[in-house]
């Protein structure tokens, strides 16, 4: 604790630039801190079990030199960066991870993770990729065998009142982050696309209860701020695979536009959907996780077994939401963005451009290598896409 | 290339230049624009509207603004054929295909990443052809059994192309598989837009007869070039200046938004300040 303790943004920022700030100090204070991997690591379970979880990303800065020995160079460049990152040792602090089958790159990660990191507690969430009642009673008690291993793990046994407080505590900061993107509603929006990216990041790398304090500073900083972004003729969403650096935000931003809206893990996907009250808590957390969060590594359809009889009725269920988005922040331009190589965002691109083509809103798909240095010929395509929304 | 055109009011041309780019692109739009003004023979001063566009655009200190390629390109295809719906544009570096509805781009793709399908996968093999780049066209309309190569990479044509050689395979066979599989990639790429005609092609490469050829056999469909067609981005971006000089005198308001000079910068003159 120093006397000049940054707060709100500049926290963030503070948080971004080093993610295991926050983490390390914990493990000097005698806390465990769990490395998790996608969206579907249930959090309110490793907070019920006073385990700080500290999700994986990658670093586009970094080169990716040592995972290339372990990983083949055409797969997601986001995985093979986190891997890298992991075996470089940035994730040595971590008490053990929780890793899932967020898509088939994901999956076989996991596991390499394993081998090569031999971390001294390891869970592989089974996630399945569809939603119905079947899909959903076999994620639950996949989380019953995560409970257990756990159990096992941290000698405790889980409380069902740690679980409920977790999710209470959890669906806050959701309340908060969704108070926190309402403020980008106003035009100007009142904080920038790249600090958006920079306060998701730190809170994906700091405690609960911590970043639910940071959330309410940013707010009220934001308010009362009078260097938020200017005026620009673009408010743009962005939606897509993994975004958890400033690099592409920054350069979409620097040609005239405000991000002020996205669809992507590390943002509005990892925390709008909040967890309904059960009784049994995993009743709540299984439709949470499974069902409601929207990531295209997982299979929905209007009805089930109905995907074919009315493609527009189809997309509207699967993206409907996103033109809500678009209405709700009076978006003009929609950037549909995925790493290279990333198969679930690539085959979905088809699905949501026919979609926002069929409800006239101007689309644009652009692929990036997951490298800060490759982003220079981006910019030329979303320079002219704007011109060409006009 | 750094290309230069002026138009005046009418839109008529007064003068353009074609430059090569060279390392420092500052100083080579300096010297493009004062070869401009002085065969058009005009004064900095009376240029009402400067555009930058292409990959330099932003190394044009005295651009008024800076508008992309693709924006640029449609327009100076549109002005040369209204009835275009579709271009090609195939220069040294990149390869786009756009989509052009009342003179106005709507939508289009971009090869940018690999010099495979642009005009430096030729100029790399011009090399071990031992021909000169202006050769191919002709070169390849002799051809009777064109060869295939494969299109995925530079490097590995390259050496597709010796084996070629070494097979004593004829050369104009060998530069019409070039020309063919540098089109395959193209048309390949365009076809996302649902290519409609009149279909244009431009860029440097548009200047050798054996790649329009391969363009016209893989599109199925005729092809228009114009007389010049290194210059449609040039051009198109001189169009927008007068638009764009046009609309703010009729709003009453200033053209210049900063204060321009053309005068000699130094490479990488922002960074040192």
């Amino acid at each position: 604790m120093t006397a000049e303790e940054k707060k709100g943004i500049a926290r963030a920022k503070e948080i971004y630039q080093d993610r295991a700030l926050r983490a390390k100090e914990l493990k000097a204070e005698g806390k465990q801190v769990m490395g998790y991997f996608c969206l579907y690591p249930v959090l309110e379970v490793l907070t019920a079990f006073d385990i700080a979880p500290f999700r994986i990303l990658g670093d586009m800065k970094e080169p990716i030199t040592k995972a290339d020995a372990c990983l083949p160079t055409v797969v997601c460049p986001f995985v093979r960066s986190a891997f890298d990152l992991g075996l470089k040792g940035r994730y040595d602090f971590f008490d053990g991870v929780v890793m899932c089958h967020s898509c088939d790159i994901g999956e076989k990660a996991s596991h390499i993770w394993r081998i090569y990191l031999d971390p001294s507690y390891y869970h592989f969430l089974d996630t399945p990729h569809t939603v119905h009642k079947a899909a959903q009673e076999q994620f639950k008690g996949q989380l019953e065998d995560f409970i257990k291993t756990l159990e096992s793990f941290t000698g405790k046994e889980l409380s069902t009142d740690k679980l409920k407080e977790a999710v209470e505590i959890y669906n806050r900061q959701r309340a908060l982050v969704r108070e926190l993107y309402d403020l980008n509603k106003s035009d100007p929006p009142l904080v920038s696309g790249t600090e958006i990216i920079e306060i998701m990041v730190a809170l994906m790398s700091i405690p609960v209860d911590e970043g639910n304090d940071l959330l309410k500073q940013v707010i009220t900083e934001a308010k009362e701020r009078s260097d938020g972004p200017q005026k620009k003729p673009y408010r743009l969403l962005v939606w897509g695979s993994v975004i958890d650096n400033t690099a592409l935000i920054e350069m979409i931003e620097s040609v005239g536009a405000n991000v002020v809206m996205d669809d992507t893990c590390v943002g509005s996907r990892a925390y709008f959907p909040v967890v309904e009250t059960t009784d049994d808590p995993l009743d709540g957390l299984a439709y949470r996780y499974l069902v409601e969060l929207k990531c295209p590594r997982t299979f929905w359809e209007a009805e089930y077994g109905e995907t074919k009889k009315d493609y527009i009725k189809d997309l509207d269920s699967r993206f409907g939401y996103v033109k809500d988005y678009i209405k709700e922040w009076d978006v003009n331009g929609v950037i549909l963005q995925s790493v290279r190589y990333c198969d679930i965002h690539g085959y979905e691109v088809p699905g949501i451009g026919d979609y926002l083509n069929h409800n006239s809103l101007p689309n644009i798909y652009i692929e990036h290598d997951y490298s800060e240095g490759a982003l220079a010929p981006l910019r030329t395509r979303v320079q002219a896409f704007l011109e060409l929304i006009g | 290339m750094t290309k230069a055109v002026i138009i005046n009011g009418d839109g008529k041309t007064c003068s353009s230049i074609i430059g090569p780019t060279g390392p420092e692109h500052r100083r080579l739009a300096n010297k493009v624009m004062e070869d401009a003004l002085r065969q058009a023979n005009l004064s900095f001063e009376e240029i009402s509207c400067v555009i930058a566009t292409g990959y330099g655009r932003i190394n044009v200190p005295f651009a008024d603004r800076q508008i992309t390629e693709l924006t640029c390109h449609a327009k100076g295809v549109a002005s040369f054929f209204p009835t275009a719906r579709t271009a090609i544009d195939i220069g040294g570096q990149d390869a786009k295909g756009l989509k052009i509805k009342n003179g106005k781009l709507v939508d289009f793709v971009m090869n940018d990443r690999c010099a495979a399908g642009t005009g430096r996968f030729l100029e790399i093999l011009v090399d071990t052809l031992g021909l000169k780049i202006e050769e191919l066209g002709n070169t390849s309309l002799k051809s009777t059994k064109k060869v295939q190569i494969s299109n995925t990479c530079t490097v590995f044509a390259q050496m597709e192309v010796m084996t070629h050689l070494s097979q004593g395979t004829p050369l104009p066979d060998i530069v019409a598989g070039l020309h063919d599989a540098i089109a395959t990639r193209v048309v390949r790429m365009a076809k996302k837009l649902k290519i409609e005609p009149d279909v244009v092609f431009t860029g440097g490469v548009a200047k050798n007869i054996g790649m329009v050829n391969a363009l016209k056999d893989n599109l199925g469909l005729e092809v228009l070039v114009p007389d010049e067609p290194l210059l449609t981005g040039a051009l198109g971006a001189a169009i927008l200046g007068k638009e764009l000089t046009l609309k703010a005198l009729a709003e009453g308001k200033p053209i210049h938004e900063k204060e321009r000079r053309l005068e000699e910068a130094t490479f990488f003159q922002a960074e040192s300040n």
